[in-house]
């Protein structure tokens, strides 16, 4: 982890307090975000996304399976995140095991909701091709290649450009498969349905440091950190999850306000990311 | 191929591709031959008695290159300056490093060289200035002089058995307070005369560290006299109240001020885009690049965007370009 | 099944001593002291160097020399069919140690006694030849961090099917069964380093098979080469003075 003088510690709260941070921005500026779209080409969609020094991989693969039998109309999303020991030696053999789960699960809860997946920001009933039979399970895998803070953000941001990215092959289903048989199916090459991802939000994390909160902390503005909120907010202004981590309490005041003030970046984020996508995309159409 | 990981749009690939290239034109001829990759044989002639140096090995009666970099020659010596390596140590640098370790009568100290560094206590003033020898107390009080994670400022010893000393026998090498601790690759920093800058007209102190390290800090009074008066000091520390124990709205009146932060982030904003783009860093192409940003009133978070990186590498080669010519 | 056509075309539509495109790009990992991204055709790894620095584990240290160490691992998404493997199985755990050993024969590890030397190698996407990738990028990222070596490591992979020796096997050519030789050269003092086969081949074949992998491993190496050399050539005009 890095560690800190106390006169870097002071420089740093100082900065958060006055408004102007150590690399100029202000407490609610995120650092310029950098998007490529289709980097790995096995996959059925995939995106880098950089934030300064972080830097991560998303990718979406989208294999066939059954429905769970309690959500027969639904289908199944797994996401799952790994820390690469390329981004710090601490990485390490099993020492990036911690923080992976930690970022899985915030990004379950932060895209998928509960259980029942009431709350996803993936519509997980356009994943059916046969009610109760066959859907698509869709693998979302984030890697982290560089690590300078905010990596929840930025792995966010980089699975909804993935998202964007993902071209589901379009299903066509044998007819007559009646009953109990599991059903026939041609899984074309051709044609792709494109993913819908209006409704994927983003994440905004606020990191309080001292008395007031930053967006897009570097590593050095989150060691000092007392707590954060994540919250996840889509296009439509709606709040899709929330994680709170950290040791220190907060106010209920303060993170009713807190959440006020993500939806307002949350608003700029999602407009330069989908423009950033769209260059992306148009990038590799070129290419 | 090493590539800027910016975002830039069509015109300002083209403007920055052009900056590089006339920096390419610019730099003078003969070291660019000189360029070896490792393996690479270096011609060299065999009758005048020739030394190997660092980064070269004979193999198969040829001299070879080890690592990447540029051969240099001097006199019977023939050795390759490698490029991005981490730091090399010389006597007499002056260096800023972090504190790692408070040992047995000396401090640990990370320095981006391939060990740690040491500083024994008894290589370094005591804060009351007197010269005398070390009693068990002053080894008790080390952590009140240094303790973990202290960014300290120091000189390079010399090499002894159990590795690299530094030393820090003046008032002008200690502790560093408040500021911010940029690293750099270490050959992008030249060893000059003087590493220590105290800006005036920023009032912000920048010390560029032969390793690469380099702090850019509120400024710091100094008084290089070795004995301190000791009143004097005494009362200075009284006035200072401990930090800890104030509260958070007093704490915040502590803060440095608006305006020599803002002065501070500027020049560190300056360092961090020149290091991205490879270009030398010494104080005034520092101070250079922040008048730039101020005269063309870039927003300081602005400094690390695409734009201003293209607008640096056009100023470096029209400075370089300007320098040539005289 | 036909792996080369009468027309003397292989499956992506190489002939057989085709390598495929390879690209490599040096500093992709900001923090690390020398990094490398290496694609081979859809191959594609990035290996990143941390050191020479302090022994973490006083107990590893050695006295006259440094000690090297590696650790590969696979991205999820990077293989055809996604699985989710733990961390340090035993084919990732015998990959690092090859490529722990190949790089430890060429960095001159007495120049840096008590210090420690990681190299960690991470697949983006595996289509065959992540070994040869591996210790291509490995190499790359070595150079880059400046750390004084005998000769640059390169490697290319080499196999024999349907009678024809073929440079270069991706995924389909290599589980089709057919002998698969990996090779590591140090191309300047022309020595082999790394030397892996499975299944079995007769004794004029292998010479031939192998013979065809080292021509592969020297092309590697002149790009590589090339690379870097342009690199540290860009790092000096940038530098300046």
């Amino acid at each position: 982890m890095v560690g800190l003088s106390i006169g870097e510690k002071h420089f740093i709260q100082g900065g958060i307090a006055q408004d102007l941070r150590s690399d100029g921005r202000k407490r609610l500026t995120t650092r310029p975000i950098y998007v490529e779209t289709g980097v790995i080409s096995q996959a059925n969609g995939s995106a880098r996304v950089r934030m300064g020094a972080t830097d991560v991989i998303a990718s979406v693969k989208a294999e066939l399976g059954r429905p769970n039998a309690l959500q027969p109309d639904k289908g199944k999303v797994v996401v799952n995140v790994d820390c690469s020991p390329t981004a710090a030696p601490m990485f390490e053999g099993r020492g990036g095991e911690e923080l992976s789960a930690e970022l899985s699960v915030a990004l379950q809860c932060c895209l998928l909701g509960g259980k029942s997946g009431s709350g996803a920001g993936i519509d997980l009933s356009s994943l059916v091709v046969v009610e109760g039979k066959i859907c698509w399970d869709l693998y979302i895998d984030g890697l982290v290649v560089s690590s300078d803070g905010n990596l929840l953000d930025a792995l966010g941001a980089a699975i909804k450009a993935a998202l964007s990215n993902t071209g589901i092959p379009k299903v066509n289903v044998a007819a007559g498969a009646s009953g109990d048989e599991q059903p026939e199916v041609d899984v074309s090459d051709e044609e792709f349905l494109q993913f819908d991802t209006s409704r994927v939000p983003v994440i905004v994390t606020l990191t309080k440091v001292g008395r007031h909160y930053i967006v897009d902390a570097t590593s050095e503005e989150e060691s000092q950190m007392s707590s954060a909120v994540s919250i996840s907010i889509n296009r439509q202004g709606h709040i899709c999850g929330l994680t709170k981590r950290g040791g220190a309490g907060l106010d209920p005041s303060i993170i009713l306000d807190m959440i006020s003030v993500a939806k307002t970046v949350s608003e700029q984020l999602i407009n330069t990311l989908d423009s950033h996508i769209a260059a992306a995309e148009a990038g590799e159409e070129e290419s | 191929m090493r590539e800027l990981q910016l975002s830039l749009n069509q015109t300002q690939k083209v403007r920055l591709q052009r900056a590089l290239e006339k920096l390419e034109s610019l730099s003078s001829k003969a070291n660019s031959n000189a360029s070896v990759t490792v393996a690479d044989s270096i011609p060299v002639n065999y009758e005048d008695g020739l030394l190997k140096g660092h980064g070269t090995a004979e193999f198969n009666g040829e001299v070879v290159a080890t690592v990447c970099g540029i051969v240099e020659r001097v006199n019977k010596l023939v050795y390759v300056r490698a490029l991005r390596a981490r730091y090399k140590p010389e006597v007499g640098d002056i260096i800023v490093g972090r504190v790692i370790e408070v040992a047995p009568k000396r401090w640990r100290v990370e320095i981006n060289y391939s060990h740690d560094a040491v500083l024994m206590l008894s290589s370094m003033n005591l804060p009351d200035g007197i010269q005398r020898r070390r009693t068990a107390l002053d080894e008790l009080n080390m952590r009140s002089i240094f303790e973990e994670n202290d960014v300290i400022c120091a000189e390079v010893r010399g090499f002894q058995h159990d590795g690299l000393h530094l030393q820090a026998r003046s008032q002008k090498y200690g502790k560093l307070g408040r500021g911010q601790l940029l690293t750099v690759p270490p050959y992008l920093v030249k060893r000059r005369k003087q590493h220590f800058h105290h800006l005036e007209n920023y009032g912000i102190d920048l010390i560029i560290g032969c390793n690469g390290f380099i702090w850019v800090g509120e400024h710091v009074h100094v008084t290089d006299d070795m004995v301190v008066d000791q009143v004097n000091k005494s009362e200075q520390d009284d006035a200072k109240p401990d930090e800890n124990s104030i509260s958070p709205e007093d704490q915040e009146k502590n803060y440095t001020r608006q305006e020599t932060r803002g002065n501070i982030c500027r020049a560190a904003n300056a360092i961090r885009v020149l290091s991205t783009l490879g270009f030398n860093i010494t104080v005034e192409v520092i101070t250079e690049t922040v008048d730039l940003s101020t005269s063309i009133n870039v927003a300081i978070h602005e400094m690390l965007g695409s734009e201003f990186y293209v607008l640096v590498a056009e100023k470096e080669s029209v400075r370089r370009s300007m320098t040539k010519k005289k | 099944m036909e792996y080369v056509s009468p027309e003397g075309l292989r499956l992506d539509g190489r002939r057989p001593m085709e390598m495929r495109q390879i690209r490599a790009e040096i500093g992709v990992v900001a923090k690390a002291d020398g990094s490398a991204l290496f694609e081979m055709g859809n191959t594609k790894v990035i290996a990143a160097v941390y050191g020479p620095r302090e022994v973490q584990n006083r107990s590893q240290q050695l006295n006259d020399s440094a000690l090297v160490r590696c650790e590969y691992t696979m991205a999820n998404f990077s293989t055809g069919d996604r699985m989710r493997k733990p961390k340090g199985d035993r084919r990732s755990t015998e990959i690092s140690l090859v490529i722990r050993q190949t790089m430890e024969a060429c960095i001159m590890t007495h120049l840096m006694p008590r210090s420690q030397i990681d190299i960690f190698v991470q697949v983006l996407q595996a289509d065959g030849g992540t070994r040869s990738a591996c210790i291509n990028a490995a190499s790359l990222a070595l150079a880059d961090a400046g750390i004084p070596m005998r000769d640059l490591v390169t490697s290319c992979s080499a196999g024999y099917l349907n009678s024809t020796p073929l440079l270069d096997l991706n995924y389909i050519e290599d589980s089709a069964g057919g002998a698969d030789v990996t090779l590591g050269i140090l191309p300047k003092l022309d020595k082999v380093t790394l030397l892996q086969m499975d299944a079995k081949l007769s004794v004029e074949t292998f010479e031939n098979v192998m013979q065809l992998a080292i021509e592969g491993c020297k092309a590697v190496a002149t790009y590589i080469r090339e690379v870097l050399l342009e690199n540290t050539k860009q790092l000096e005009y940038r530098r300046g003075i």
